[in-house]
C-alpha cells in the first residue's frame, strides 16, 4: 500500500472513530504502535516506554477530532508523541526529588579516552555502548526538558532545525537558539567531567 | 578541522551511536488491550469542539470586523472638533469678567 492510499485510508478510519466507532481505534493502534514505540524508547527511560505510549494514543484518540489530515496521520502521530515525551520530562523535573548521583571514576576514564584527539579512531572499535550510555543519561539529566528535547531531536537524531521546531510546536528561531545553547551546556559537562 | 571541532565531532559520533542502541522495546497484545481499555473508557469522543474552543474560533472570527470598527470609530471622532479641559479653563480664565456680567444679566 502506498503512502497515499494509506493516508486516506488512515483519514477513514479516523472518520469512523469520530463518528462514533471508537472500536475502529484499534485498527490505528495496531498499525501505528511500532512507529510510537520507536520515537518513545529513544526519548525516555526504559521502563516507562509501555506507559508513555499508551498517553501517546490516548492523546491521539482525544485530539482526533482536530486532525486536518494536512501532513498525513503518521506526522501528526508522531507531533503527538514527541510533545507528550517532552511532557513527560517537564513533570518528571518537576517532582523529582533524589539527586543525581554522579559518574564514577571508570565513566571519567571512559570520557577522557572518548574525547582524547589521538586516540579517538583507536578508541571506537572499543568503546563500551554502556558507558556511553550511562554518561549520555547523566549529562542529560542535568538539562532542563526543553533542552534535553532539543539535543536529542537535533544532535543526537540530526533532525533539521525546521523539523524540530515542527514536531515541538515550537518557532524555528527558538529551537535553533535552544539547539546552540544545549550542545554548548553538553560540552561543557562532558568537558568538565573529564 | 581545528583540534577542538575534531574532538567533538567524535564524541558526537559516540553519543548518537550509544543514543541509537537503545534497549529494544516490544509491546505486546496484553499492551494494545490496555489501550483499548483506557479508550473505552473515555467513550465517544465528542466531533463538536470544546466550548473554549469554540470561543477562541470566535473571537478569531470576529477579530477582523472589531478593527474595521475601531478604525472607524477612530476616523469618526478624529473629525469632530474636540475642545480639551485645558482649554475651557484657559478660556474662563482669560474672560472671567465677561462670563461673571453674562451671568448677572442673563445676557
Amino acid at each position: 500500500m502506498n503512502t497515499d492510499s494509506h493516508s486516506s485510508a488512515d483519514t477513514e478510519i479516523v472518520n469512523q472513530v469520530v463518528s462514533g466507532d471508537v472500536n475502529a481505534f484499534e485498527r490505528l493502534l495496531k498499525r501505528y504502535q511500532a512507529h510510537v514505540v520507536r520515537i518513545v524508547k529513544k526519548h525516555i527511560p526504559f521502563d516507562k516506554v509501555e506507559e508513555v505510549a499508551q498517553d501517546v494514543f490516548v492523546r491521539t484518540y482525544q485530539s482526533l477530532p482536530t486532525f486536518k489530515g494536512d501532513d498525513g496521520f503518521k506526522q501528526w502521530l508522531s507531533t503527538i508523541t514527541i510533545r507528550t515525551c517532552y511532557d513527560f520530562w517537564r513533570k518528571h523535573y518537576r517532582y523529582r526529588e533524589i539527586p543525581l548521583s554522579s559518574l564514577s571514576e571508570k565513566h571519567q576514564v571512559w570520557l577522557e579516552e572518548a574525547t582524547s584527539n589521538s586516540s579517538s579512531q583507536s578508541f571506537h572499535e572499543r568503546d563500551s555502548q554502556k558507558e556511553a550510555r550511562e554518561i549520555l543519561d547523566w549529562a542529560l539529566d542535568k538539562l532542563s526538558p526543553e533542552d534535553r528535547m532539543v539535543l536529542e531531536l537535533v544532535y543526537l537524531e540530526g533532525y533539521s532545525i525546521k523539523e524540530a521546531a515542527n514536531l515541538l510546536g515550537w518557532s524555528t528561531v527558538n529551537v535553533k537558539v535552544r539547539s546552540f545553547r544545549a550542545r554548548k551546556k553538553l560540552h561543557k559537562l562532558i568537558k568538565e567531567m573529564s | 578541522m581545528s583540534p577542538n571541532k575534531h574532538e567533538h565531532e567524535a564524541l558526537r559520533a559516540i553519543l548518537r551511536r550509544a543514543y541509537q542502541e537503545r534497549e529494544n522495546v516490544e509491546v505486546g497484545d496484553q499492551w494494545q488491550e490496555e489501550v483499548m481499555r483506557r479508550i473505552r473508557e473515555l467513550g465517544e469522543i465528542e466531533a463538536r469542539p470544546s466550548s473554549l474552543v469554540m470561543f477562541e474560533q470566535l473571537v478569531w472570527r470576529l477579530a477582523p470586523v472589531t478593527c474595521l470598527l475601531i478604525l472607524g470609530l477612530t476616523l469618526l471622532l478624529s473629525s469632530f472638533d474636540f475642545i480639551s479641559g485645558d482649554d475651557v479653563i484657559q478660556l474662563l480664565m482669560n474672560s472671567t469678567e465677561e462670563i461673571t456680567l453674562n451671568q448677572f444679566f442673563g445676557v
